[in-house]
């Protein structure tokens, strides 16, 4: 198994504004952003980045737009600097939401540019974005997917031609000169991922033999993960472990109360994601026609939840660590407590690859950070390996 | 009440009662709703021809389909199909949109037209906004914001049966494929509607803070001889909330 050091970047001093106000996104004003007091938490938090190349960590990024939560804004950006700090850890961009960028063949260009800079360490995630992503952006809601698969076959088809330029007319998309340089060192092209919670992501990712990944549930996690597996296996494949990934927090201590005070914290960071005014959470056509006759009748009071184990609902805005943990949200205790968590859910889930790593939400401190990244790197991620050997970590393709 | 008929390859499903002289209604982004008592009021005067919109009730959205234009040119197609002759076009809200633009690429099949609280033009400055945000405020403001008396407009999701479930989210969906971005306008739209050369009523609820009186008098004032009325106590949507006023208000015009 692989883990992957993942940290938003959040700008927690303006949460306690944005949990009275009921929206910690799109309609927050940014005059509760203190812009100096970000300087320096967005220098810490790339630092905490860094440490994760010394201590054997994968790395991922993603980004958010108009919130609280997540100050990075734009993952080429982010993984630019982190690319120039580090020298073997992967970089996972999770990634372009690419169904709300105007320009596919710009993602193109610098998902090239990324991977040459890393010298072939970058995995590019090719995602949706959560629906309250489409404000901020103003995509359209309506026939988002369309928009996305046709950036998607641009993007991928804009990375391995060799021998363009090559023209493209397609519904949304329009160029007569597609022909980008720098090309990537990976050929045809990085990996690639798509992240998502249905049975039918699980499905389209594995038609296409991407990695998929999905988040905080291991409920909704197994249905996807196994429609994945015998969608390939129509398809004449078997899925190893390294085409499934899941995103978890995860809290570390010398101590097992010091590893769940981690997780604790960490935590927050799944309590404000979900904390967004009513019209951002569900724009007409993000979600498919069942899921809004669902959520029609359950009734505008009813909130999404997820269920632990034994079947209870969970509110993720308010769940404690126990609760979490009984819904594979969160992994935490001392190093032995983390391994036997996290070996228990890949057995259950039938063989995951990638562990995605929440180290960080917000009130962590620096320090408690550090450690936490330290003891995930030394003490955990070298005992997960044995999980799935043939999951190596790959040199660097310029090295 | 309603039948399914092929037009330019797209199947829509249309409501059509009543005998006389014909009238194509285009209903509003909320849907057609022909059981409430607008429809059979105005079947008493007329013979009401009132489709559902590609994408709303049965009608097919066909992939190909993605602006206001499209359908403006369907209903064109529609009307030359079921050989209208000095037919009355009432197009209410979004419908309005999609009549204002069939009346400035062709006339002929109408003889009057009527705009319902239309969106689809944009009149002020780049900050301002001419057509609430429906899409950033909850449901519960979209409907004080619609209705005059918003317990009129209140629909409990949580009693319907699937099927209707389902039209709704659709509806919805399709809608924002042809009034996401522009928001509910067409930016080029203003500058055509002097084409407009049949007679053309607004009519605007006084109470709309969808789209205001204010916003009707700017239409008013772009389309030749255009005249309007103000239908008291009602909002966006004068046809649901004040369905007699409505009604004799479209009679009234028709005969003029």
């Amino acid at each position: 198994m692989r883990v992957w050091y993942f940290s938003e970047m959040a700008y927690h001093p303006a949460w306690s504004e944005g949990l009275k106000r009921g929206s910690l996104r799109v309609v927050l004003p940014n005059g509760h952003i203190d812009p100096v007091e970000a300087h320096g938490l967005l220098n810490r938090y790339l630092d905490e980045f860094a440490l994760c190349d010394e201590v054997g960590l994968d790395i991922m990024v993603n980004e958010h737009h108009s919130t609280a939560t997540c100050m990075t804004v734009s993952v080429p950006m982010a993984l630019a600097v982190i690319a120039r700090e580090t020298k073997c850890a992967r970089l996972l961009s999770l990634g372009n939401p690419i169904a709300n960028r105007p320009d596919p063949v710009r993602v193109a260009e610098e998902m090239a540019w990324l991977d040459v800079l890393s010298g072939g360490r970058l995995e590019m995630g090719l995602v949706k974005g959560a629906p309250y992503e489409i404000a901020p952006a103003n995509s359209n809601p309506a026939r988002l997917m369309r928009r996305y698969w046709e950036a998607h076959d641009l993007i991928l088809k804009a990375l391995s031609t060799t021998d363009g330029p090559f023209n493209w007319e397609g519904e949304y998309f329009h160029y007569r000169n597609v022909n980008i340089w720098p090309r990537p060192i990976q050929q045809p092209t990085p990996p690639v991922w798509m992240t998502g919670m249905s049975v039918e992501t699980g499905k389209l990712a594995a038609e296409r033999g991407h990695v998929v990944g999905t988040l905080l549930s291991g409920g909704l996690a197994k249905p996807m993960y196994d429609a994945y597996r015998a969608r390939a296996r129509e398809l004449g494949r078997e899925t190893g472990p390294d085409r499934l990934a899941f995103a978890a927090c995860v809290g570390v201590g010398a101590t097992r109360q010091e590893g769940l005070r981690r997780a604790h914290l960490i935590a927050d960071y799944v309590r404000t994601s979900p904390v967004v005014a009513e019209p951002f959470t569900n724009p007409p056509g993000y979600n498919s026609i069942a899921a809004n006759v669902a959520m029609l009748k359950a009734g505008p009071r009813a909130h999404r939840l997820v269920t632990d184990r034994q079947g209870n609902p969970i509110d993720h805005r308010t769940a404690t660590v126990q609760q979490f943990m009984e819904t594979d949200t969160v992994f935490a205790g001392t190093p032995d407590d983390v391994v036997a968590q996290i070996t228990d859910f890949d057995q259950r889930m039938g063989g995951v690859g990638h562990l995605l790593a929440f180290g960080q939400g917000g009130w962590l401190d620096h320090a408690d950070t550090k450690e936490n990244i330290r003891l995930l790197g030394e003490e955990v991620v070298p005992r997960l390996r044995a999980l799935h050997p043939a999951m190596e970590r790959r040199p660097a393709a310029a090295e | 009440m309603s039948q399914t008929l092929t037009v330019s390859g797209v199947g829509l499903e249309i409501a059509e009662r009543g005998s006389g002289r014909p009238l194509l209604f285009l209903h509003a982004g909320e849907g057609l709703a022909p059981e409430r008592p607008w429809f059979d009021l105005l079947a008493r005067h007329f013979r009401v021809i009132a489709p559902w919109h590609p994408g709303f009730g049965r009608s097919v959205l066909p992939d190909w389909i993605g602006s206001v234009d499209d359908l403006a040119y369907l209903y064109l197609d529609l009307a030359r199909t079921l050989k209208l002759h000095d037919g009355v076009l009432v197009g209410a809200g979004f419908g309005g949109w999609i009549a204002a633009e069939m009346a400035v690429r062709d006339t002929r099949g109408f003889g009057r037209m009527a705009l319902v609280d239309p969106v689809g033009i944009k009149v002020s400055g780049v900050t301002e906004r001419d057509i609430a945000d429906m899409h950033a405020v909850s449901r519960d403001e979209v409907l004080q914001r619609a209705w005059a008396d918003p317990v009129r407009g209140a629909i409990d999701t949580t009693k319907l049966p699937e099927s209707e479930l389902a039209a709704i989210a659709r509806g919805r969906e399709s809608l924002l494929v042809f009034g996401w971005k522009p928001y509910m306008h067409n930016p080029r739209l203003k500058h055509w509607l002097h084409r407009i050369d049949i007679p053309t009523r607004l009519l605007w609820g006084a109470e709309d803070r969808i789209v205001t009186p204010a916003y009707g008098a700017q239409w008013r004032a772009l389309i030749p001889g255009a005249t309007m009325h103000i239908i008291l106590e009602a909002g966006h949507y004068p046809q649901w909330e004040q369905p007699e006023t409505f009604v004799q208000q479209i009679i009234d015009f028709a005969a003029s």
